[in-house]
């Protein structure tokens, strides 16, 4: 593994952009990863956007700051236009509900229609986010085992455990 | 050992409940409410009392009252709070009252940003108080862990040094989720080299001895003692007194037992210094996280550079400073603090340069900037109140 | 005072600093009686002050446990205390109009509110004094301070249809009692009913200060001519009256309110509900 994993996940407010982080990083914790998570709230005068900064390693971690992330998940035009110059090497992952994507970046982009497939598929605009991490896990699935990171999600959201396991379960299907 | 993902918050609270804290009195406020909360919750399951407060002023007063009824207590705030507390400070600082006394700093003036980190109270809390006459024992944690074990570590010398002690933290420390490695036994707290030390009462007559002495039982009223303190200069029995003598006494004490054992309280990092470093990053707080990649990463790419990150802010440890060189002090606030006493410390022969941010860190990539300009000789310039030439 | 003295009183702080011909000592004075008749022992009283002539004079005579606030805050300071020390232990404070009524209103209106355990003795000398004589919150209307060289003209807490012990009631104080200095065995019961209150009680106590208030206010230091305002001012609560014809500031005194252990006492209630949760989470 890569000494230094780094997500940026980022959008407004309700979008669960914190839970997003915090089931990743608790995945990492049960791996016996080391890990930090900042995390910005952003209200409509500070840029009108939500940030969770993760970084893990196998080794304590100096910086917690995101400044080249691996994986940069944009869930909001403010956010992806705010954050996408940080994108060197990283993958971003969008949700084109939100976000039209620039054509002259250099990287890697993967639309995920996060919030279109949970009101069709699940019925609730809530499940967005469950359908993200499982993106996000498949992506990661060479540091974080699926398993852990659907128990971590599972003990971070309170409710709708079936709901959301589907909605993982979507997630993790389409990338 | 408990291993878990949590905030620093969370960990400031288990550190407390572990050296024994049974009183929190807070007052809420952004970002060190979670604190109170977390106390509100875990207070009540220990046999601990958790008060909320009319105002911080009353916060303080309360943990200083309990203390010396012989509760270990703590509270917890940010700036616009830690101001209220110079009262009670004093109190405390003065009747020798050990309590524990957190800051969560955000980012200033008043109320400035509510919900970002600053770092704008390292000079308050050396001076959280009126009238001088004494040191203050100020600890900065930079990351979750360390906010619990630091927790612990105030409770201690609040203990031995009978007197308040800050933890300065930053919202990021605070707020920010991290690892979180709790011992759950006697023999893992013991592991994690934790120390507790339980509340002692001073059985008198010389409360207040004209000594520089520590692991001086502090006053606990109720056991009839015959014990006296007050705001006023004490005599040893705690009379209150107007004799010049007696206030010497008094200012000696409460200056000389922090100065005369500052190496039982200094605790700081440092990296690459036997390196011959030409540039070294001075810091505390969550901006050293930073700063240590910037380090590492400049001595990857063959600069030599070094980094200096202060755990124990007051008293301010100057005999760290023995290398001459440009130093470069890393800070959330854009006055330039901790850059004055660097540059009172420092050998002669250095140079002082100050970066400032607020609101959010610092990034690898500025102080790689900053680093190799230094190196080159080149002026700092960029924005005039962010990197400056002290 | 020689027994109550010997009993209780440290001989290095007694006779005290006061003026001589100031009323303080007569408050002083009565509580300790009260504390005697009451049969406490030195051990059962943690004696705490405020700051001013109230505070200094009778900080640390005590012969067992003493504190002092700073300004106004000792209220504060004693709610952390109430709650750590062992119920049975009484807490006294002698405190000022000024930290009571105006510096540490708030708190002391929180504490009255929370129905702390403590006995607050106000000994009010109707304005600040040890800082030489300035208008307070109980001056009377149109008396001459240092600081009111024309006349008290801001409303006090007394007057114009305020008391100050109306607004203490409505936060919550379960035992409420208003006796000049000059008044007998009459304010020591009152004290004692206080002490023995297992909650917030408070005394209000006028009581003449020569040097600076009657100095100003009255044109005279004489102690004679200040007991005589006192005196001419002292009115029982249930006493007829012509108010009308009085046409300035009077004490009604005796128990205004008493509610004694009607309500759960703040440190007790605490207590009790920690063990509660802590019993559900062994
Ligand atoms: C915070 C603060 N403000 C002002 C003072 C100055 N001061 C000392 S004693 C006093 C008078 C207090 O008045 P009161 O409580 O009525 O007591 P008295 O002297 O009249 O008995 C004042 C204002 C102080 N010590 N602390
Ligand atoms: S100044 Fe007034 S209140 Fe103070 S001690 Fe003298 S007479 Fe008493
Ligand atoms: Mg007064």
């Amino acid at each position: 593994m890569a000494k230094r994993t780094e997500v940026l996940v980022s959008g407004f407010g309700g979008q669960g952009v914190v839970r997003i982080g915090q089931a990743l990083s608790l995945a990492a914790v049960y791996q016996g990863l080391y890990t930090t998570m900042l995390i910005s709230h952003g209200t409509e005068t500070r840029g009108g956007y939500v940030r969770s900064q993760v970084v893990m390693s196998e080794e304590p971690i100096d910086s917690p700051v995101v400044e080249n992330p691996d994986y940069f998940c944009a869930l909001s035009k403010a956010a992806y236009n705010r954050f996408k110059h940080l994108v060197s090497h990283g993958v971003i992952i969008y949700d084109p509900g939100y976000v039209e994507p620039d054509p002259n970046l250099n990287v890697k982009q993967i639309p995920l229609n996060a919030r279109d497939l949970a009101e069709k598929e699940l019925g609730r605009e809530l499940f967005a986010n469950a359908i993200v991490m499982g993106a996000l896990s498949k992506l990661m699935s060479g540091l974080l085992d699926k398993d852990i990171v659907i128990k971590a999600m599972l003990e971070r959201i309170p409710r709708f455990h079936e709901e959301n396991k589907k909605a993982f379960e979507l997630g993790y299907s389409l990338l | 050992m408990k291993r878990t993902l949590d905030t620093g918050n969370a960990a400031i609270t288990e550190g407390a409940i572990i050296a024994g804290c049974r009183l929190f009195a807070g007052y809420p406020i952004t970002p060190a409410t979670e604190i109170a909360e977390n106390m509100s919750r875990r207070l009540p399951q220990v046999g601990g009392y958790y008060l909320q407060a009319e105002d911080e002023l009353a916060a303080l007063h309360i943990c200083v009252g309990a203390s010396l009824g012989g509760l270990k207590a703590m509270t917890a705030t940010s700036g616009p709070g830690y101001i209220l507390y110079a009262d009670p400070y004093g109190w405390a600082i003065g009747s020798e009252i050990p309590v524990v006394i957190v800051n969560a700093q955000r980012v200033g003036p008043v109320s400035g940003i509510t919900g970002a980190p600053g770092q704008g109270e390292f000079y308050l809390s050396r001076y959280p108080t009126q009238g001088g006459n004494f040191e203050t024992i100020v600890l900065a944690p930079n990351s979750v862990q360390e906010a619990f074990t630091l927790t612990v570590e105030a409770f201690y010398l609040a203990e031995r040094f009978r007197t308040p002690v800050t933890l300065l933290a930053d919202q990021l420390v605070t707020d920010g989720w991290e690892t979180l490695i709790i011992p759950e036994t006697e023999e893992e707290i013991q592991a994690m080299g934790l120390k507790v030390i339980p509340r002692r009462i001073n059985e008198g007559p010389e409360f207040y001895p004209a000594t520089d002495e520590i692991d001086i039982p502090p006053v606990v009223l109720g056991h009839n003692t015959g014990a006296a303190c007050s705001d006023w200069t004490p005599t040893a029995e705690g009379y209150d007194t107007e004799e010049v003598e007696w206030q010497h006494k008094h200012a000696y004490r409460l200056i000389y037992k922090i100065r005369n054992h500052k190496d039982l309280i200094t605790r700081y990092e440092s990296y690459f210094l036997e390196d011959d470093p030409e540039v070294i990053l001075v810091s505390y707080g969550s901006p050293s996280r930073v700063v240590k990649s910037a380090v590492k990463a400049a001595r990857e790419k063959g600069l030599k550079v070094g980094g200096l990150r202060l755990i124990s802010l007051w008293p301010f440890p100057d005999e760290i400073f023995t290398k001459t060189a440009k130093y470069l002090s890393v800070e959330l606030n854009y006055d330039g603090q901790l850059v004055r006493e660097v540059q009172r410390a420092m050998p002669k022969g250095s140079e002082v340069h100050f970066m400032g941010k607020c609101g959010e860190l610092p990034t690898v990539a500025e102080l790689m900037e900053l680093i190799e300009a230094l190196i080159k000789g080149q002026p700092l310039k960029a924005k005039p109140w962010e990197m400056e030439a002290w | 005072m020689d027994y109550l003295a010997t009993k209780y009183l440290r001989p290095r702080k007694i006779p005290s600093t006061a003026c001589s011909g100031c009323g303080l000592g007569q408050i002083h004075k009565k509580v300790v009686k009260a504390i005697d008749e009451l049969g406490l022992d030195v051990g059962d009283v943690v004696w705490g002050t405020g700051i001013g002539c109230a505070g200094r004079q009778t900080f640390a005579t005590w012969k067992g446990d003493n504190f002092a606030g700073t300004h106004g805050r000792v209220y504060a300071l004693a709610t952390g205390l109430r709650i750590a020390l062992p119920p049975n232990k009484k807490i006294i404070l002698t405190v000022g109009d000024g930290d009571a009524f105006g510096i540490g209103f708030n708190h002391l209106l929180n504490c009255a509110r929370r129905n702390v355990d403590l006995t607050v003795i106000v000994c009010d000398n109707l304005g600040y004094m040890s800082t030489g004589g300035q208008y307070g919150w109980t001056t009377p209307e149109g008396y001459r301070t240092d600081s009111s060289p024309y006349g008290m003209w801001e409303p006090n807490w007394m007057q114009g249809g305020r008391d100050v012990l109306n607004i203490l009631r409505e936060a919550g104080a379960t035992f409420l009692a208003r006796h000049t200095s000059i008044e007998g065995q009459e304010a020591v019961e009152s004290i004692k009913k206080a002490i023995l209150n297992k909650g917030f009680s408070l005394v209000h106590m006028p009581y003449p200060c020569v040097t600076n208030f009657a100095e100003r206010a009255l044109g005279s230091r004489r102690p004679a001519v200040m007991y005589k305002w006192f005196k001419e001012r002292t009115v029982k609560l249930n006493e007829r009256v012509d108010e009308k014809a009085l046409g300035d500031i009077y004490f009604r005194t005796g128990i205004y309110y008493d509610a004694s252990n009607s309500r759960p006492e703040f440190a007790e209630a605490l207590r009790n509900r920690v063990a509660e949760i802590q019993r559900r989470f062994r």
